[in-house]
C-alpha cells in the first residue's frame, strides 16, 4: 500500500531523518516508534505532502507520490490525522467533519458519509452544533478522526493519537482503530510509548534521531529486552 | 440628519476599507498597506473610464473592480508569495508600503496631479427625508455597504468557500490536511479586498474628488476603523467605520476644520492604548460571545 524508500529530509540546511525505508502492507496496521524528536511527525507530514523530502521515494499503490500536493493525496484515499488532533476549534464540530470532506463535491454523498459517522460517533453527533472547541480531549480525538474518514480513505495515518489522552479514553481510540482496520482500512500510526499501539500493529519499526534502528512483527519487538525498556510502559 | 447621514456615509466606505483589510489579515495575518492606494486606484481607473473613455458609472465602476482585483492578485504574488513564511518574515512590510508608493507614483503620472470632479449617483439627485435634504448617493454609499458586509458576512459564515476561508485563518496547515488550497482561498482574499477597495474607491470619489492623494485622506481612515473595530470582524469593520464617520461628521462643531483629520487618529491611538483588540473586545460587546463569533 504504502513503500517509503530511502528518505531524507531536512528543515534548511539540518537533516532530521536519514535514508529511511519501510513498508506497509494493505490491510495491516503498521507501528512507528520512536522518542520525542526522533523525527516521526517530520516523516508524516512528508508522506502526505506538507513537507518535501531531500532525498528518496515515496510509492502508494505503486504510484510514485513523492511530490504529491495535500490536496491529491486525499483525493487517493491517503488521510493524516496530525499530532495533537489540530481540530478547528472555532467551527462547529459538523463544520469540522464538513471540513474533512472538502474535496468532495457531491452534497449527497457528504450528507450520506456524514449519517455513517454520526451512527459511528454518537457523542460527534449529540455535539454536532457545538463549537469544537468545547469538546473534551477525547471527544476532539475522536473529531479529529472522524473528520479524516468524511473521506473514507484506504490509508489512514495517525500521528501520536493517544498523546494527552487519560489511559480509558486511548483505550477507546485504540478500539475505534481496531474497528477502522476490520473495515479494511490500512493504518500507519506513530508513538512514543507503544504499549496500546503494538497491541493492534502487525508490524513496527523503531525510529531513533531520524533513523529505523529496528523492524519485526509485534512478536518480535516484545522478544526485544531493550525496545520493550524503551518503549514500552507496562506490558 | 444631513450631518448624520453624511457622517454614516463616508463612515460606510471606512468600514469598506476596514472590511477589505480584515479579509486579508484574517487569512494571512498581514495588515495590506497597499490597500489605500487601490481604493485610490479604484476610484482613479473609474473616474478614468467615465471620463476620458465616456463609459456610464456601472460600466466604469466594473472595470475598475477588474483593475483592483489584478492590482491585489499581482501584489499578492510580488510582495507577500515571494516572502514564504510571513510569521517570521515582516519584510511585507516594506514590501506593501513600497508597493503602495508605486501605485500612488503610478497615478499621479497616468491622472496627473489635479484633484478630478467625480459624478454622483444618481446625477447628484437629492431626496427629502424626514425634512432634510440628502443626496441619494450617500443614501446608496450606505446600502451598498451594508448590503457587501451582509453578503461577505453571510458567506464566511455559510458557504464551502467561507468555512474554508475560516479553517486557513485559523490553521493553514491542517487545511492543507483537509484538501483546501490554502493558497488559492488566499489568492480568492485578495481578490475580495480589491474587489471592495474598488467599489469603496469609486463611492466616495465624488465627496472628496479623485486624485492619488486619496490613498492618504480617505486610505488612511480604513486602516483606523479596522484598528478600531478589530482586524478581521465583519462587524466590528462596520462600528469602527460608522463611529469614525460620525466623530468626523460631528467634530467640527467642536473643533476647528484644519484638524479634523487628525482626531480619527487621536481615537485610533486612544483605543489601541486602552482596547488593542479593538472597540469589540470591549467587555460590553463580549457578554457571552464566543471567539467563534469572530470573522
Ligand atoms: N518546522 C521545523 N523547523 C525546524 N526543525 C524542525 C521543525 N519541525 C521539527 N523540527 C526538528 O526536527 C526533528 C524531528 O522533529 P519531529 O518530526 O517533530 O519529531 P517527533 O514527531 O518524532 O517528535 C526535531 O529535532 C525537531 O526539532
Ligand atoms: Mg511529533
Amino acid at each position: 500500500m504504502l513503500k517509503v524508500e530511502n528518505l531524507t529530509i531536512a528543515y534548511g540546511k539540518t537533516e532530521v531523518v536519514h535514508h529511511v525505508s519501510f513498508d506497509v502492507k494493505k490491510g495491516s496496521v503498521v507501528t512507528i516508534a520512536g522518542a520525542n524528536g526522533a523525527g516521526k511527525s517530520t516523516i508524516l507530514n512528508t508522506i502526505v505532502g506538507l513537507h518535501r523530502s531531500k532525498e528518496g521515494r515515496i510509492l502508494y499503490k505503486g504510484e510514485d507520490i513523492t511530490r504529491t500536493a495535500p490536496d491529491k493525496l486525499v483525493s487517493k484515499g491517503i488521510r493524516l490525522v496530525p499530532e495533537g488532533r489540530q481540530i478547528f476549534a472555532e467551527h462547529t464540530v459538523e463544520e469540522n467533519m464538513l471540513l474533512g470532506a472538502y474535496v468532495e463535491k457531491d452534497a449527497k454523498k457528504i450528507r450520506d458519509r456524514m449519517d455513517q459517522m454520526y451512527d459511528r460517533f454518537p457523542r460527534i453527533k449529540e455535539r454536532r452544533r457545538q463549537i469544537a472547541g468545547t469538546l473534551s480531549g477525547g471527544e476532539q480525538q475522536m473529531l479529529a478522526i472522524a473528520r479524516a474518514l468524511m473521506t473514507a480513505p484506504d490509508l489512514l495515518i495517525l500521528d501520536e493519537p493517544s498523546l494527552g489522552l487519560a489511559p480509558i479514553i486511548v483505550k477507546d481510540v485504540f478500539k475505534l482503530l481496531t474497528e477502522i482496520k476490520q473495515t479494511g482500512v490500512t493504518i500507519l500510526l506513530v508513538e512514543q510509548m507503544v504499549d496500546n499501539a503494538l497491541s493492534i500493529s502487525d508490524y513496527a519499526y523503531v525510529l531513533e534521531t531520524g533513523k529505523i534502528v529496528f523492524s519485526g512483527t509485534r512478536d518480535e519487538v516484545k522478544n526485544s529486552d531493550d525496545i520493550v525498556k524503551a518503549y514500552l510502559g507496562n506490558v | 440628519m444631513q450631518q448624520l447621514i453624511f457622517g454614516l456615509a463616508n463612515g460606510s466606505i471606512y468600514a469598506l476599507m476596514a472590511l477589505a483589510i480584515g479579509m486579508v489579515s484574517s487569512t494571512t495575518g498581514i495588515v495590506n498597506f497597499a490597500h489605500a492606494s487601490v481604493v485610490m486606484m479604484g476610484a482613479m481607473v473609474s473616474w478614468w473610464m467615465m471620463v476620458i473613455c465616456g463609459l456610464s458609472y456601472l460600466p466604469a465602476l466594473f472595470v475598475a473592480i477588474a483593475v483592483s482585483i489584478v492590482l491585489n492578485i499581482v501584489m499578492y504574488e510580488t510582495c507577500v508569495k515571494k516572502l514564504g513564511d510571513l510569521q517570521n518574515n515582516v519584510g511585507w512590510i516594506i514590501t506593501l508600503f513600497g508597493a503602495s508608493i508605486i501605485l500612488d507614483n503610478i497615478a499621479r503620472m497616468m491622472f496627473g496631479t489635479e484633484p478630478q470632479a467625480f459624478p454622483y449617483l444618481f446625477g447628484g439627485k437629492m431626496v427629502t427625508v424626514f425634512g432634510a435634504n440628502i443626496m441619494l448617493h450617500e443614501l446608496m454609499m450606505i446600502t451598498i455597504a451594508v448590503v457587501i458586509g451582509v453578503v461577505y458576512q453571510t458567506i464566511i459564515k455559510r458557504t464551502r468557500f467561507g468555512r474554508a476561508v475560516r479553517a486557513v485563518a485559523f490553521r493553514p496547515s491542517t487545511s492543507e490536511l483537509m484538501g483546501i488550497k490554502s493558497e488559492k482561498i488566499i489568492l480568492s482574499c485578495f481578490a475580495m479586498a480589491g474587489a471592495v477597495a474598488a467599489v469603496g474607491g469609486a463611492l466616495i470619489a465624488p465627496i472628496t474628488f479623485a486624485s492619488y492623494t486619496m490613498t492618504y485622506s480617505i486610505g488612511l481612515k480604513g486602516f483606523a476603523a479596522a484598528v478600531l473595530g478589530g482586524f478581521g470582524n465583519t462587524k466590528g469593520a462596520f462600528i469602527g467605520g460608522f463611529i469614525l464617520g460620525l466623530i468626523e461628521a460631528f467634530i467640527c462643531i467642536f473643533v476647528p476644520a484644519g484638524i479634523k483629520d487628525s482626531i480619527s487618529f487621536v481615537i485610533m491611538i486612544i483605543v489601541i492604548i486602552f482596547l488593542p483588540e479593538g472597540i469589540m473586545s470591549a467587555k460590553f460587546f463580549n457578554k457571552n460571545l464566543s471567539a467563534a463569533e469572530k470573522v
